[in-house]
C-alpha cells in the first residue's frame, strides 16, 4: 500500500503551480496577558515540508496545535483543500474535528506520552486510529498496523510490546506510524527528534525523509533546532513573540537571512 | 411449588437473619436509651454519615445492627428516604453558632479566644481497668471559669478577609429552598457546590480519614493548618406557614476550616461541616476540599474520586455484594478461557524479546 | 373544612416503598432512557431498604413500575430461588401488594441479575436488569466525567482496541459476560454482566428492557425492536459460550446455558441456569399440564 510517487518525488517544488492544501490567515491567540500568536498567516503546498522555526515561547508549538485543531484561536481561519471539506475548520463542532483529526491529520508529538497510549501494545496504538476510522477487520488492522510501523522502520518483532518498554527513538517511531496509518493529508511534527541521542535523532530524521521522499506527505515540521529544519524543509517560517518575522525557501533563510533575528538564529547556529 | 422445600432459598435466608438476631437479643426502648446515653460519639458519627439527626433513631440502629456501624447508616438512610421533606430550614452563619469548642491552630490567639471545650487532646489514654475490678469510674466535677465564654463566635476567616489575607470567592447568592439537594439528585462532575459540601457532610468517617491521610502525608498539594475548627450546637430555624420563623430546637455541629497558601498568594480555604461531632472527619474532610481544585483526575485527592469512594452506603454495600453468587459471569469467563486453551489461536501474537 | 380533611390520612410508608417524588423522577429519567437508547441516564437513586449493590437500581425501576396487579419474578443468577432473590421478591411484593410469580410466561415483570430467561420475553412484558458498572468504558477511563463526554463524541477507538488486543494476545476475545454492545448503532452499552449467551436476546427483542445501577446512579434502556449488536470484528464471529450440546442431568434439557456442577471425580455434571424452566421441563416429563414458551435458542442455537 506504499504509494511511491516517484515521478512527484524527483520533481523540483512548483510551488505557485498547484493551489495551497493547508491556508491560514489572520490567527491571533492570547492566554490571558500572554500574546502567543499575532496575526500569523501561513499556506503549505501539497507534497511540501514547511519548517518552523523559533526559540521557546515564539508561538510555533501554538500554531502547530491550531493546525491539528487542538485549540480554537481568538481570530483566524484555517483552511484545508480536501474533498468534503470547506469553510473555516476553527469553526468545526467537537465531533467534526475530532474526526477530522482522527482520519486526516497525523501528529508525532515531541512528548510521546502525548501522543501515544502506553498501556497498550504498540499496534494497538496504530490499530485505534484505523478503528476510529470505522476499520473493522481484524486481519485488515493486523495487516496495516504491521505496514505502517514497517514504512517507520519499527522493527515488527516488537510490535507487540507497549510503548513505555521502548526506547525514546522507538517510542517515535510508533508516534510515527500512528500518525501515518491512515495516509493523512497532513502530518504535523512538533519537535519530533527533540531529547533523542544525536545518532537516533539521524536515524529518525532519515525515516522521516524516506517516507516524504516515498509519499510525497505534506508535512509541517517545527523544531528549534535550525539543523533538523535544514534537513528537512523546502520553506522555512521563522517565528519570534507570536509573529512570523520572515519566510522563504530554505536555502534563502540560510544562505541570505534578512530580519535581524534570523540573522542571530543561523549565525548562532553556523 | 414443591421444589421451594428442596431448595430453600427463602427459608435459608430467614433462618440466616434470626440466626443473627438471636445473638442480639431482645431490644426494648431501655437498651436503645442507654445506647444513645453511653455513646454519644458513636451516635453524632452515625448521625453525620445518616445525614439525619435524631438519637433516638440513631441508637436504635445501633441496637438493630449490633453496633455495625455501615447498617446502621444503612438503616437510618432507608428510613430517611421515606420521609417527606417539610420545610428547608434557615442558613445557619458562623458566628450565630452556640460554640462549645472553637480553636486555631493558626494563630496563639484569636479574637474572641481559644475556647478548649471538651477534648480528650491532651488526656493520657489509660484504660480504667479498675472499672472491671468493681471499682467504678467517676469522672471529676467540671470546675466553671471564673468568666463564662461568650456562647457565639466571630469566624476567624471573617477577619481575614478584613486583613486581605484569604482569598474570597465569589458568594453565590441562592435561595434556601433552590439549593441542590444531593438526595434528590445525581451528584455529577465537577460537582457543584453545595453537592460537594453535602458529600463531604455525609461521607464515611474512616474513608475519610484514609484520603485526607494520604493528603496529609504528600499525596496532595497543600499541606493544611487548622484555621479554625469548631463543635457547636446550631439552632434549626424554619418558617412557619403563617410566616413565622421560630426554632425547630438545636442540632450538634462539627465544621473545620483549614487553610495553606494558594497560588494566587493569599490563603486557600478548605470546608467541611457535619452534623454531629466529629473532629477527624471534619478536619480531613476539609483537607480534602483545599486540596481538590486543580488535582489531576484519578489522583487521591481529586473531587471525582474522593467523592466517589468515601459514600459508606455505596462503598459498603459493594464491598458486601462480592458475597453474592457469581458463577454465570464466572462459567462465561471459564468458557472464553478454555477457549483461549484449547483452540489453536489463529492469530499468534508477535514473540516478544524479553 | 379541617385540615384533616383535606390530606390523606398518615401511613407509615408509601405505596411501592418510594415516595412519589422519588417515583416521578425515575419515570422522567426512565421515558429519557427509552428516547435515546442505550444512553446512561444520571438518576438520583434513593437509599432503600437493602445494600448498594444488591440490586437497589433494578428494585428502583421494578417499584416504579409496579401495580397491584403485577406479577413479578425475580432471579439471581437465573435461579428464583436464590436467596438474593427470594429476598427481593418478597419485599416487591409486601410493598405493592403485586403477585409473586418464578413462570417467566406468567410474569409482567422480570426483576434479574446476570440472565436473561431462556423462555421468549413478549411485548407485555419488561425486563429490569441489575446493573453493577453501568460503564462500559470503565476499563479504559475510570474518570466518569471523561466517560461521559467520551460517550458524547460516540469515542469508542479504546474499547475497541481492548478487544483487538485480547485476540493478539490470547487468539480469541476474552470478555466473558457483560460483553459491551453497540445500541441502535450509536451509544455502547453493558448489558449488565449477562454471559454472552443472553446478549443476542436483547437484539430486536419484542420486550422492554431497563438496565439500572443504583449504586452508581445511572439506568438506560433498550427499547422493543432495537438494534443491540456485540462490539465485534467483520473476520471474527460472535461467539457464545460454548453450551449448546450440553445436556442438564436433572432435567435432560439440552441447549441452553447451563451451570457447571463439579463431581468428587473430577468430571463435571451441567444444569439449566434457568431453574424454572428445568422445573417446568421435569413436571412436563411428569405428566403435569405446564406450558413451556417458545425459547430464545431453538436446539442450541440462536435463529438469525
Amino acid at each position: 500500500m506504499i504509494a511511491i510517487d516517484t515521478a512527484l518525488a524527483l520533481q523540483a517544488p512548483q510551488l505557485m503551480t498547484t493551489p495551497p492544501l493547508l491556508t491560514m490567515a489572520g490567527v491571533s491567540r492570547r492566554y490571558g496577558d500572554v500574546v502567543a500568536l499575532q496575526d500569523v498567516s501561513a499556506t503549505v503546498y501539497p507534497g511540501e515540508v514547511l519548517g518552523i522555526v523559533g526559540e521557546s515561547g515564539s508561538g510555533k508549538s501554538t500554531l502547530l496545535r491550531m493546525m491539528n485543531l487542538e485549540d480554537t484561536p481568538d481570530a483566524g481561519d484555517y483552511r484545508l483543500a480536501l474533498p468534503d471539506l470547506s469553510g473555516n475548520l476553527f469553526d468545526l463542532d467537537r465531533f467534526a474535528r475530532r474526526m477530522l483529526c482522527a482520519t486526516r491529520i497525523g501528529i508525532v508529538y515531541q512528548n510521546p506520552h502525548l501522543g501515544l497510549l502506553m498501556k497498550h501494545t504498540s499496534s494497538g496504538n496504530v490499530a485505534e486510529r484505523l478503528l476510529i476510522a470505522g476499520e473493522r477487520s481484524f486481519a485488515t488492522l493486523r495487516g496495516r498496523a504491521r505496514e505502517a510501523l514497517g514504512a517507520s522502520e519499527f522493527p515488527l518483532e516488537r510490535m507487540d510490546a507497549r510503548p513505555i518498554e521502548l526506547s525514546g527513538g522507538m517510542q517515535q517511531r510508533v508516534q510515527l506510524a500512528k500518525a501515518i496509518a491512515l495516509e493523512p493529508a497532513l502530518l504535523l511534527l512538533d519537535e519530533p527528534t527533540t531529547g533523542l541521542d544525536v545518532s537516533v535523532q539521524a536515524l529518525v530524521l532519515d525515516t522521516l525523509k524516506r517516507l516524504q521522499r516515498d509519499r510525497a506527505i505534506t508535512m509541517v515540521i517545527v523544531s528549534h533546532d535550525l539543523g533538523v529544519i535544514r534537513t528537512m524543509a523546502d520553506r522555512v517560517m521563522v517565528m519570534r513573540r507570536g509573529r512570523v518575522v520572515e519566510q522563504g525557501l530554505a536555502d534563502q533563510i540560510f544562505q541570505d537571512p534578512q530580519h535581524e533575528y534570523t540573522q542571530q538564529l543561523v549565525h548562532a547556529k553556523l | 411449588m414443591a421444589y421451594v422445600a428442596t431448595r430453600g432459598g427463602a427459608r435459608a435466608i430467614d433462618q440466616s437473619e434470626r440466626l443473627y438476631r438471636a445473638e442480639l437479643g431482645p431490644i426494648d426502648a431501655a437498651r436503645v436509651d442507654e445506647i444513645r446515653r453511653a455513646l454519644p460519639m458513636l451516635i453524632d458519627r452515625v448521625m453525620g454519615e445518616a445525614s439525619l439527626y435524631e438519637p433516638d433513631l440513631a441508637a436504635l440502629a445501633l441496637a438493630q445492627s449490633g453496633g455495625d456501624i455501615y447498617e446502621a447508616v444503612l438503616l437510618l438512610r432507608a428510613w430517611r428516604t421515606t420521609q417527606p421533606r417539610l420545610t428547608i430550614a434557615e442558613p445557619v452563619l458562623q458566628d450565630q453558632l452556640f460554640t462549645h469548642r472553637r480553636i486555631s491552630a493558626a494563630f496563639k490567639d484569636i479574637t474572641g479566644g481559644q475556647i478548649l471545650g471538651p477534648s480528650l487532646d491532651y488526656a493520657h489514654r489509660l484504660l480504667a481497668t479498675d472499672v472491671l475490678q468493681g471499682q467504678p469510674y467517676v469522672p471529676a466535677p467540671v470546675e466553671p471559669a471564673a468568666t463564662p465564654a461568650p456562647a457565639r463566635q466571630p469566624s476567624l476567616a471573617a477577619w481575614q478577609k478584613v486583613q486581605g489575607l484569604v482569598a474570597d470567592p465569589a458568594r453565590a447568592d441562592v435561595a434556601p429552598g433552590d439549593i441542590p439537594d444531593l438526595t434528590r439528585e445525581p451528584l455529577l462532575f465537577p460537582a457543584q457546590r453545595a453537592h460537594t459540601l453535602q458529600s463531604l457532610a455525609r461521607a464515611d468517617t474512616g474513608g475519610m480519614l484514609a484520603l485526607g491521610y494520604a493528603a496529609m502525608r504528600g499525596y496532595g498539594n497543600a499541606h493544611p493548618t487548622v484555621n479554625e475548627l469548631r463543635l457547636a450546637e446550631a439552632e434549626v430555624r424554619v418558617c412557619h406557614p403563617r410566616g413565622t420563623v421560630f426554632s425547630a430546637g438545636r442540632v450538634k455541629v462539627s465544621q473545620a476550616e483549614v487553610t495553606a497558601k494558594g497560588k494566587s498568594g493569599l490563603l486557600e480555604l478548605g470546608f467541611c461541616a457535619t452534623l454531629g461531632w466529629n473532629e477527624v472527619k471534619v478536619i480531613s474532610g476539609a483537607t480534602l476540599d483545599l486540596n481538590a481544585p486543580g488535582a489531576a483526575k484519578g489522583s487521591p485527592v481529586e473531587e471525582e474520586f474522593v467523592l466517589y469512594h468515601t459514600e459508606p452506603v455505596e462503598a459498603s454495600g459493594f464491598c458486601i455484594h462480592f458475597k453474592l453468587p457469581h458463577y454465570v459471569t464466572f462459567q462465561s469467563s471459564l468458557d472464553a478461557l478454555r477457549g483461549a486453551k484449547q483452540t489453536t489461536a489463529p492469530h499468534q501474537p508477535e514473540k516478544v524479546p524479553a | 373544612m379541617t385540615i384533616a380533611a383535606l390530606t390523606k390520612p398518615w401511613q407509615a410508608l408509601s405505596y411501592g416503598f418510594l415516595d412519589a417524588s422519588a417515583k416521578r423522577e425515575l419515570r422522567r429519567k426512565m421515558l429519557k432512557a427509552i428516547a435515546v437508547p442505550g444512553c446512561q441516564m444520571p438518576y438520583a437513586s434513593r437509599e432503600v431498604p437493602m445494600a448498594r449493590g444488591w440490586g437497589t437500581g433494578g428494585l428502583q425501576v421494578t417499584l416504579t413500575l409496579l401495580r397491584p396487579s403485577s406479577v413479578v419474578k425475580v432471579i439471581d443468577q437465573g435461579a428464583d430461588d436464590s436467596v438474593n432473590a427470594a429476598s427481593i421478591r418478597s419485599f416487591l411484593s409486601k410493598v405493592s401488594g403485586a403477585t409473586e410469580t418464578w413462570d417467566t410466561t406468567a410474569a409482567t415483570i422480570l426483576q434479574s441479575r446476570h440472565r436473561i430467561p431462556e423462555e421468549r420475553l413478549r411485548a407485555d412484558q419488561v425486563l429490569v436488569l441489575q446493573v453493577p458498572n453501568p460503564e462500559p468504558l470503565r476499563p479504559v477511563e475510570p474518570n466518569m466525567s471523561i466517560a461521559r463526554q467520551m460517550h458524547a463524541d460516540a469515542d469508542y477507538g479504546r474499547l475497541w482496541l481492548i478487544l483487538y488486543e485480547q485476540i493478539v494476545r490470547s487468539g480469541r476475545v476474552m470478555q466473558g459476560a457483560a460483553y459491551p454492545s453497540l445500541v441502535n448503532g450509536r451509544h455502547v452499552m453493558t448489558p449488565s454482566p449477562i454471559p454472552r449467551w443472553d446478549v443476542p436476546k436483547l437484539h430486536m427483542a419484542q420486550h422492554l428492557t431497563f438496565l439500572s445501577a443504583g449504586r452508581e446512579k445511572r439506568l438506560y434502556a433498550v427499547p422493543p425492536f432495537t438494534r443491540v449488536e456485540p462490539l465485534v470484528f467483520s473476520d471474527i464471529p460472535y461467539q457464545v459460550e460454548d453450551h449448546a450440546a450440553l445436556t442438564c442431568h436433572r432435567s435432560g434439557l439440552r441447549g441452553y446455558f447451563m451451570n457447571e456442577i463439579p463431581q468428587d471425580d473430577g468430571s463435571a455434571q451441567f444444569e439449566l441456569s434457568d431453574s424454572h424452566l428445568g422445573i417446568k421441563a421435569i413436571r412436563q416429563a411428569e405428566g403435569s399440564a405446564v406450558e413451556i414458551g417458545p425459547t430464545w435458542y431453538e436446539n442450541g442455537k440462536m435463529p438469525q
